[in-house]
């Protein structure tokens, strides 16, 4: 006996996710991820050690070469994973915490606290991102911390302004007014009632800015503001790359690094929209049909 | 019939090209005399009087010639060139007399008057190089008197020994008084003559200004009027360009002679016809320990620690990432100029011996903060790549270091405030000449910035006055007593010197360098 056609069961792969684009992007990140957390476990060399012959082309021995100080830098690009990555995921929360949070104030109450807090918001606005941060992150000192927190400052605005433009269009909701009608506070009303209806474009919105927000913290680094020698990060890297020109192989494996990362969190942050966003979902799938 | 057309017209513009390419291979000869020079422009003005950075001093070191000069790269001693000088035997008054026939590009002889104007000036408009004509110990500035036609003499309140190894700086170039003051030129602060002089030379030098762009090209060419030997090359033309193009104007031929490639661009680089010369920057860098309690977190102003550093320190590892041709000076004076010394016990690297001072001292895990310039190099060498190499050997040594690069702005004001407690920096020479170099003694400027108080080390102020009374031939042993003074007492640890590439194409020779006015274009041959 076997069992009917109808009852096989293929995998429930939403049709987005299959798409090669979607498919590359993960496989890039889960690569450094798992790069990420398994990298002390690997047999390489300590990346801070100064033992190699200096700037020794890709070879058998150090298939990345080494750089000026004699560093392997398969392992250097290998272990700035964990520079990067975890940073950047705690620069994203952060600003996705505290943009949320009073974009979600500015737009429930209006009036004057909308008024003052968007205006903050446009101030920020304002200034090239980058020189903004580097601004700050002079301030603060170098070091990968402050990085992080001169991002933060600058970053949390993308956040608000689209937060509150989602509670602005769902507080006149006839749910949420009900909901206040039933005696519900305008806390407990924005969490039980609008937040779960504006969690959706702000995921897709913290993944496409994980991509943006690993260029900005490389992009300190590779100014000397980010992380602090001798720490394996890529911007740093890259940095140190571009004063030795003839050496290709210094800034070329861990600007390909960075370029898998933020091209794989672009792909993904993608394709969750158009998961997610039920117009485009429909698209894809009458295209895919 | 179109497309015929298009045929006809594609073959005359490449018969156009042809022709174009056979015509710029045909004024070779003509321009065989033209020497292409690349290199990257710091250039802000070609004024003697008001340039002191090393393009300008290498261009006008074509267009004027001074009082005094140097032989080739010999910095050790000063030879005539417009005049021949005396210095008095207290060192307090030099006579310079006007030696031969020279002339000006515009025909006007040299003349006294013209020395004594130009100085007069160079102290008057308060340019860059301004304080080459002051005495730094009591900063008056030197007087100038024309004591007939023939002589002048410079005076000073104290001995200066080095008067006349200063007058060799291209600063101090001769101008033309007559045509100068024709064009806004005057001895006081009213001058208004840079314009003119960026755009007609007004020296008695080998060569005159063709054209001059500070920012991209400067062409100068001979000056029929010269009094000396003839230059080799008619037409001398400075590109500003980046390094790694560099590196390809040399490989193609589009330049006969670079500086500015550093060690790991020249490497494999020299061939049947590209020639590399490698020589030693005069710039010292150099690792300060600060002496002041208040900064020195307990450790760096302790005497065993300071020796820690200075034997944990591997010299061979720090010259190795500045690459072939780098030297570790034995003291602060770069090994060219007079007094200069070799290392000592004191900073040889001796990893027992550190490990046992570092005992010695008390050491308790405390952290060493060394600072460094993220923007500024030492002559192509990353001030953060030494400081991550001896960052590696201190921890060697058992010393916890934490790195922190500054912009070279933020890190000159806390450093001349006397606010870090240790840090690496550098120091090129004003003049070549050891007295440039005592301001590294306790109590001095640059002793202060590193907490450095006279009172701390009673031998080596001792040693620095010795040296500046110090005459004649006595002077180089004065002042090498007075580096291993300051070696012992450890504040300053001169690291190394860098090397700087000279590469040359199309048989082009006599290339000298100088660590003044890098090289004198005017003896390529």
């Amino acid at each position: 006996m076997t069992a009917p056609a109808t009852l096989i069961r293929r995998p429930r792969i939403a049709p987005v996710w299959r798409r090669p684009l979607a498919i590359v992007g993960i496989l890039f990140v889960s690569f450094w991820f798992i790069t990420m957390i398994i990298v002390p476990f690997l047999p390489l060399a300590d990346p801070l050690a100064q033992d190699f012959t200096p700037l020794s082309p890709p070879s058998g021995t150090h298939p990345f070469g080494t750089d000026i100080l004699g560093r392997d830098v398969l392992s250097r690009t290998l272990f700035g994973s964990r520079a990067t990555l975890p940073f950047a995921i705690l620069l994203v929360i952060i600003s996705l915490i505290l943009g949320s949070l009073v974009g979600a104030i500015a737009g429930y109450f209006g009036g004057v606290i909308d008024e003052i807090i968007m205006r903050i918001a446009d101030l920020v606005f304002a200034f090239p991102t980058i020189v903004l941060a580097m601004v700050v992150a002079a301030a603060l000192g170098p070091g990968i911390t402050n990085a992080v927190i001169a991002l933060a400052l600058i970053s949390w605005p993308n956040y608000a302004r689209v937060i509150r433009s989602l509670v602005l269009s769902a507080r006149n909701q006839e749910y949420v007014v009900a909901g206040r009608l039933l005696g519900a506070g305008p806390l407990s009303s924005l969490r039980r009632d609008i937040l779960p209806n504006v969690a959706s474009p702000m995921l897709v919105l913290a993944m496409l800015d994980l991509g943006s927000q690993i260029l900005l913290l490389s992009g300190l680094s590779f100014l000397g503001l980010g992380a602090v020698p001798p720490a394996a990060e890529w911007g740093s890297m890259v940095g140190d790359g571009v004063q030795q020109f003839s050496n290709w192989w210094l800034a070329a494996f861990p600007g390909l690094a960075i370029l898998t990362v933020v091209v794989g969190f672009n792909f993904i942050g993608d394709t969750l929209r158009d998961s997610l966003d039920p117009r485009s979902a429909n698209a894809v799938t009458q295209v895919n049909a | 019939m179109k497309k015929k057309k298009v045929a006809a017209a594609s073959i005359a513009l490449v018969t156009a090209i042809a022709i174009a390419g056979c015509a710029n291979g045909a004024s070779t000869d003509a321009a065989a005399k033209t020497l292409v020079f690349d290199t990257t422009f710091d250039l802000k003005t070609s004024d003697p009087g008001r340039a002191f950075e090393l393009t300008g001093q290498t261009i006008d070191k074509a267009i004027y010639e001074t009082a005094l000069t140097f032989d080739k790269g010999d910095l050790t001693k000063p030879v005539p060139q417009l005049t021949t000088y005396k210095l008095s035997d207290d060192q307090k008054t030099l006579t310079l007399t006007l030696t031969g026939t020279h002339t000006f590009s515009s025909g006007n002889p040299v003349t006294i008057d013209d020395i004594v104007f130009s100085y007069q000036r160079l102290q008057a408009i308060a340019g860059n190089p301004s304080f080459l004509l002051t005495n730094l110990s009591t900063n008056t500035p030197f007087t100038i008197t024309k004591t007939s036609d023939t002589t002048l003499t410079i005076t000073t309140d104290t001995p200066y020994p080095a008067l006349p190894y200063i007058l060799a700086n291209p600063s101090l170039g001769v101008l033309d008084s007559k045509t100068l003051q024709k064009h806004g030129g005057t001895n006081t602060k009213d001058d208004a003559s840079e314009t003119y002089l960026n755009t007609t030379s007004a020296g008695s030098g080998p060569y005159q200004i063709e054209s001059l762009d500070v920012k991209t090209k400067v062409v100068l060419t001979a000056n029929p009027k010269y009094a000396g030997t003839k230059p080799a090359y008619s037409r001398v033309v400075f590109q500003n360009v980046l390094s790694p193009s560099q590196k390809t104007d040399i490989q193609g031929g589009q330049a006969q002679l670079s500086v500015g490639l550093n060690s790991q661009q020249v490497a494999g680089l020299a061939s049947d016809t590209i020639k590399v010369l490698t020589s030693t920057s005069p710039n010292v860098g150099y690792l300060w320990l600060n002496q002041d309690p208040a900064y020195s977190g307990g450790i760096t102003n302790n005497p065993q620690f300071t020796a820690a550093v200075r034997t944990g320190i591997d010299y061979s590892g720090v010259l190795a990432v500045a690459g072939n041709g780098a030297i570790q000076p034995g003291g602060i004076i770069p090994t060219q100029f007079l007094g200069a010394i070799k290392p000592d016990a004191t900073n040889t690297f001796d990893l027992a011996a550190a490990k046992q001072s570092l005992a010695a001292s008390g050491y308790s895990g405390q952290t060493l903060q060394i600072s460094y310039p993220t923007d500024f190099t030492l002559d192509g060498v990353e001030f953060g790549t030494l400081a991550q190499k001896i960052q590696a050997q201190l921890q060697a040594v058992g010393i916890k270091v934490e790195l922190a690069g500054l912009p070279i702005t933020t890190l000159l004001q806390n450093f001349r405030a006397g606010k870090v407690q240790a840090g690496l920096m550098y120091w090129g020479p004003d003049f070549p000449d050891p007295s440039d170099y005592t301001t590294f003694s306790p109590g001095n400027p640059v002793g202060l910035r590193a907490g450095w108080t006279a009172d701390q080390s009673p031998a080596v102020t001792a040693a620095r006055k010795a040296a500046e009374a110090a005459v004649g031939d006595a002077r180089a042993a004065a002042y090498e007593t007075w580096q291993r003074e300051a070696n012992k007492a450890g504040v300053f640890i001169a690291l190394l010197q860098a090397p700087r590439n000279y590469v040359t194409t199309g048989g082009i020779s006599n290339v000298i360098p100088n660590a003044v006015w890098t090289v004198d274009v005017a003896l390529i041959k």
